[in-house]
C-alpha cells in the first residue's frame, strides 16, 4: 500500500468518524444510529441467536400468546414470531440496500452527467424523468412482475430502477449549482475531459447530497420492499419477511394481535432509525433537507 | 260482529306472509375469485363457466339432496330399463324460461347434443362420454341411451353445470344467461359486479330477495375483510382460523357443512418429469403427515383426512384406507427412482383460495425430511385456472363435492379435458367401465373402491383431506340453506335490514 492511498483511507475513515460523532451528537441521530445499528446487528447475528427453526410448526400452538416457550407468540401455523420478526428484517436489509446502491449510482450518475452537458439532451432526458414520476411504480412493478414473473431478480433492478428516477431530477439540480462555478469553468477552460471533470470536480461535491438522498430513498424503499410482500409481489412463504408476516396475520388481528404487532414494531422502528439518521446526516454534512441542496 | 272481526283477522294473516316476502326485498351480496381473469361466461358448460351466476340462473333436471342423493329439479321422476342402458327422464310441466318461452324436451335435447359438441371443449363431455343419443319422445319425456349400462347415471346428471338453457341458444347463452332458475341475469360483468334480479314467475316461487350481487375478489383474505365490513353477505369457505374472526359475534352467523370439497390439493402432471415415475409419485404423497396438515391449516375437526381418494366420507362408494406418514419408505421410492439425495420441486400456488399457501408451507416442511425440497412459488390469482392450472408441472388445485363416478371421469379418465394430473391408465379406465356397468351394488361398490386404491398407488393428486365447510354470513341474512356449495337454493334466502 502506497504512502499516498493509505493517507487517502486514512482521510475517509477520519472523516467518516467525524460525521458520526456529528451525527451522534444530537439526540435524534444517536437514536437513529442505535436502531439502524441494532438491525443490522440483529440481521447478521439473528441465524445463530433465534430459538427456534423458522419454518418449524406446531399444531398444539397455533395463534397462542405470548408465553415463556414463545415471547412474542406465535402465528397461524403455530410458528415462534420471535424468531420470525428477527429474522424478518434480512433480506429486506440485503435487498433494499444493493436496490440504494444501484439506484444512487445510476440515477446520480445520469443526473450529474445532464447537469454537466445540459442541451437537448438533458431537456429530452428530464420530459421523460417527469413522465415516469408521474406514473405509480406500482403499476409498472405488476406489469413487470405478470410479464416476467415474481423474485428478486424481478424486485432489485425494479426498484432500483423506479427510485433512481427521482435521484436524477436531484443530482442534476445539485449539479447544476456546481456547474456554475468558478472552478468548473477553470476546469473547462484548462481543457480537461468531461470524465474528469465528473470525477474530480463534481461528483465530490455532490456526494454529500447523494449520500442523504440515499438514506432517504433507503428508508422508502424498505417501505416499499415491505408493501410488495404484503400484496404479495416481494419474497415467497415461508419466508420470514415483515411484510409478510403482516399480510398473513392481518385477517387475526382483533384476536391475535401479537402476530402483527412484532413485525409492525420491526419495520417501523427501523424506517425511524434511518429516518433520524439521514436527518442527523444531512445537518452533520450542512445540507437543507428541504431543498436538498448544500446550505 | 264476532264472525265480521274473524273474517278481518283470518284475512289479514293470510295476507302476512305475502307482505312479509313482498317486504323483505333487498340485495344478498357475494363474491367470486375471478378464478378464470375476467373471461368467465353464463355459458354452464363451458370451460369458463361462472358457476356463481348459473347456479342461480339455471335448473338442473336432477340436483343433490342434503344427503347428496339425486332428487328432482326439472325432472319430476326417472327411470332405466333393466340392463340400465336406456334412461327415461319426465320433465316438469309449466315451467319458463326468463324470455317467457316454454322449458320442454327439445331444450334437455338441445344441452345434452351441445355438450357432445367438440368445438366448445365442455368439461363436461368427459362426464357424459357414455352418452349415445338423445331423444324426446313427447315434449315432457327425454329419453337418453348410453353406450354401456350405467346404474348410477342420475349420479351424473346431478353435475353442477349440466343446467338447462333455451334450445338454439348456443351462441347466445354464455352472454345472454337465460335459464329457468329463480335469477334473471341482468348485468354480467365478471370483473366488476355481475347483478342477477329476482325471477317473479320462478317455479318454486319467488325468490325473497330483490337482486343479489356477485362481486370481484380475486384474494381470500380480501374477502374475508369484505364480509366484515358489510360489504358482502356471505363467505362459503372460511378457515378455522378466520371463523375465530367471526365466533361469538353477533353481527354474523355461521353454517358448518361436512363436505367432499376437496379445496386444497396439490396436483404433480403425471406426463411430465419427474412425476412420470410412479415411485416418485408415491413418494411425494406418503412423506405427509395429513392429519397434522388438518391441524394447521384448517384448524383442529375443520377436515376428514383422505388418502388421495376423491370420494368423500359421504359417499356409498368411499373405500378406507390408512396412510400415515411414512419418510423411509418415500427416500426408499425415491432412491430407487434415482434420486437417492432427495428431489427439488416448484410448486405454483396463489392467494386465490384461503388454504393453498398455507397448505404448501406445511407440505414443504413435512416432506423436507424425506429429502424432497419444495420451492414455493407463488402467482397471481387473477387467471390461475387459465394460465397456470394444467399448465405448470406442480400446482395447487381445488375441486367442489362429486359423486364417485363423476370425479373418477371428470378427473383421471384418460383425455378428460380437466384430468389436470394428465393420469392415463387403460386399467383404471377399464375398471371405471366396468364398475359403471355393474348393476349389482356390492360388486360396483368393490370395483369402485379398487379404484381409489389405484389412485393412492399411483395418481398424480395429493389430496389431503376433505374440508368440513364453514359458511358465515352476516346475521340478516336468513333461509341459506345448510348445504354443500352445489346443493344450495337462493330463492329462499332474505336479508332483512
Amino acid at each position: 500500500m502506497s504512502a499516498i492511498t493509505a493517507l487517502k483511507q486514512e482521510n475517509i475513515f477520519v472523516k467518516l468518524l467525524n460525521v458520526l460523532t456529528m451525527m451522534a451528537s444530537r439526540p435524534s441521530g444517536l437514536i437513529g444510529l442505535f436502531l439502524v445499528g441494532f438491525h443490522i446487528v440483529l440481521a447478521v447475528l439473528s441465524p445463530v441467536l433465534v430459538p427456534y427453526d423458522f419454518t418449524a410448526m406446531d399444531s398444539q400452538a397455533i395463534l397462542s400468546g405470548p408465553s415463556a416457550r414463545h415471547w412474542l407468540g406465535t402465528d397461524n401455523l403455530g410458528r415462534d414470531i420471535l424468531t420470525r420478526t428477527m429474522l424478518g428484517g434480512q433480506q429486506a436489509l440485503v435487498v433494499t440496500s444493493v436496490a440504494t446502491v444501484i439506484a444512487i449510482a445510476w440515477g446520480g450518475m445520469l443526473g450529474v452527467m445532464l447537469g454537466l452537458i445540459g442541451g437537448w439532451l438533458e431537456n429530452i432526458v428530464m420530459r421523460l424523468v417527469d413522465a415516469f414520476l408521474a406514473i405509480p411504480w406500482i403499476l409498472f412493478l405488476l406489469l413487470i412482475v405478470s410479464v416476467i414473473g415474481l423474485g428478486l431478480g424481478v424486485l432489485i433492478p425494479t426498484l432500483a430502477f423506479f427510485y433512481g428516477i427521482p435521484v436524477v431530477r436531484m443530482s442534476r439540480a445539485a449539479t447544476q449549482d456546481v456547474v456554475a462555478l468558478d472552478y468548473i469553468t477553470a476546469a473547462r477552460a484548462r481543457g480537461e475531459s468531461r470524465t474528469t471533470i465528473v470525477k474530480k470536480e463534481l461528483l465530490p461535491n455532490v456526494l454529500d447530497v447523494l449520500l442523504v438522498e440515499a438514506a432517504m430513498r433507503w428508508s422508502w424503499m424498505l417501505l416499499a420492499f415491505s408493501s410488495l410482500s404484503f400484496l404479495g409481489f416481494g419474497v415467497a412463504p415461508p419466508t420470514a419477511d415483515w411484510g409478510l408476516m403482516i399480510s398473513g396475520a392481518r385477517s387475526f388481528m382483533s384476536f391475535a394481535p401479537w402476530a402483527v404487532l412484532a413485525p409492525v414494531v420491526a419495520l417501523s422502528s427501523l424506517i425511524i432509525g434511518i429516518n433520524l439518521s439521514a436527518d442527523a446526516l444531512a445537518k452533520a454534512l450542512g445540507i437543507d433537507r428541504a431543498q436538498k441542496t448544500p446550505v | 260482529m264476532i264472525k265480521l272481526k274473524t273474517f278481518m283477522v283470518a284475512t289479514v294473516l293470510s295476507l302476512l306472509p305475502i307482505s312479509l316476502a313482498q317486504a323483505a326485498g333487498g340485495t344478498f351480496l357475494t363474491a367470486h375469485d375471478l378464478g378464470f381473469g375476467g373471461s368467465e361466461n353464463a355459458d354452464p358448460i363451458s370451460p369458463n363457466r361462472f358457476w356463481q351466476v348459473t347456479e342461480k340462473t339455471m335448473n338442473r333436471l336432477v340436483r343433490p339432496s342434503a344427503s347428496g342423493e339425486p332428487t328432482s329439479d326439472l325432472a319430476v321422476s326417472w327411470s332405466a330399463n333393466d340392463a340400465a342402458t336406456e334412461w327415461t327422464f319426465l320433465l316438469r310441466d309449466g315451467v319458463k324460461f326468463h324470455d317467457g318461452s316454454d322449458f320442454d324436451a327439445a331444450d334437455v335435447v338441445d344441452l345434452l347434443n351441445r355438450i357432445k359438441d367438440p368445438e366448445l371443449d365442455s368439461p363436461v363431455a368427459s362426464v357424459l362420454a357414455v352418452m349415445e343419443k338423445v331423444e324426446a319422445l313427447d315434449p315432457l319425456t327425454v329419453k337418453i341411451s348410453l353406450s354401456a349400462a350405467h346404474a348410477d347415471f342420475p349420479l351424473l346428471m346431478m353435475d353442477y353445470r349440466i343446467r338447462m338453457t333455451p334450445s338454439g341458444s348456443g351462441d347466445t347463452i354464455a352472454k345472454t344467461g337465460i335459464g329457468t332458475g329463480p335469477f334473471i341475469l341482468e348485468t354480467l360483468d365478471p370483473e366488476g359486479t355481475t347483478v342477477l334480479k329476482a325471477n317473479p314467475d320462478y317455479w318454486e316461487g319467488a325468490p325473497l330477495v330483490d337482486e343479489i350481487k356477485i362481486i370481484s375478489i380475486p384474494d381470500a383474505q380480501a374477502r374475508v375483510q369484505a364480509l366484515l365490513s358489510g360489504q358482502i353477505d356471505m363467505i362459503r369457505h372460511v378457515t378455522a382460523q378466520e371463523k375465530a374472526l367471526f365466533d361469538n359475534n353477533p353481527k354474523f352467523k355461521m353454517q358448518q357443512v361436512k363436505t367432499g370439497d376437496w379445496l386444497a390439493a396439490i396436483v404433480f402432471r403425471t406426463d411430465t418429469e419427474p412425476f412420470t415415475d410412479v415411485r416418485v409419485r408415491k413418494a411425494l404423497r406418503i412423506a405427509a403427515d395429513r392429519q397434522t396438515m388438518i391441524d394447521l391449516v384448517l384448524g383442529p375437526g375443520g377436515g376428514v383426512v383422505t388418502c388421495d381418494h376423491p370420494v368423500w366420507t359421504g359417499d356409498q362408494y368411499r373405500a378406507r384406507i390408512e396412510c400415515p406418514q411414512q419418510i423411509d419408505e418415500a427416500k426408499r421410492l425415491l432412491s430407487e427412482a434415482g434420486f437417492p439425495d432427495g428431489i427439488e420441486i416448484d410448486i405454483v400456488t396463489s392467494d386465490l383460495r384461503s388454504f393453498w399457501v398455507d397448505l404448501v408451507q406445511v407440505y414443504q416442511q413435512q416432506v423436507a425430511a424425506a429429502g424432497i425440497k419444495i420451492n414455493l412459488v407463488k402467482a397471481p390469482g387473477d387467471g390461475y385456472w387459465s394460465d397456470v392450472w394444467m399448465k405448470k408441472p406442480a400446482v395447487t388445485t381445488s375441486w367442489s363435492q362429486r359423486p364417485a363416478d363423476q370425479v373418477f371421469n371428470e378427473v383421471y379418465r384418460g383425455g378428460a379435458s380437466w384430468n389436470e394430473s394428465y393420469f392415463t391408465n387403460a386399467a383404471f379406465d377399464q375398471k371405471l367401465d366396468q364398475a359403471r356397468q355393474e348393476l349389482d351394488r356390492e360388486k360396483r361398490t368393490v370395483l369402485y373402491q379398487g379404484l381409489q386404491k389405484m389412485l393412492f398407488e399411483q395418481g398424480g393428486t395429493f389430496i389431503p383431506f376433505h374440508v368440513n365447510q364453514v359458511v358465515v354470513t352476516s346475521a340478516k341474512v336468513t333461509g341459506l340453506p345448510a348445504m354443500f356449495d352445489d346443493g344450495v337454493q337462493y330463492h329462499t334466502v332474505s336479508v332483512g335490514e
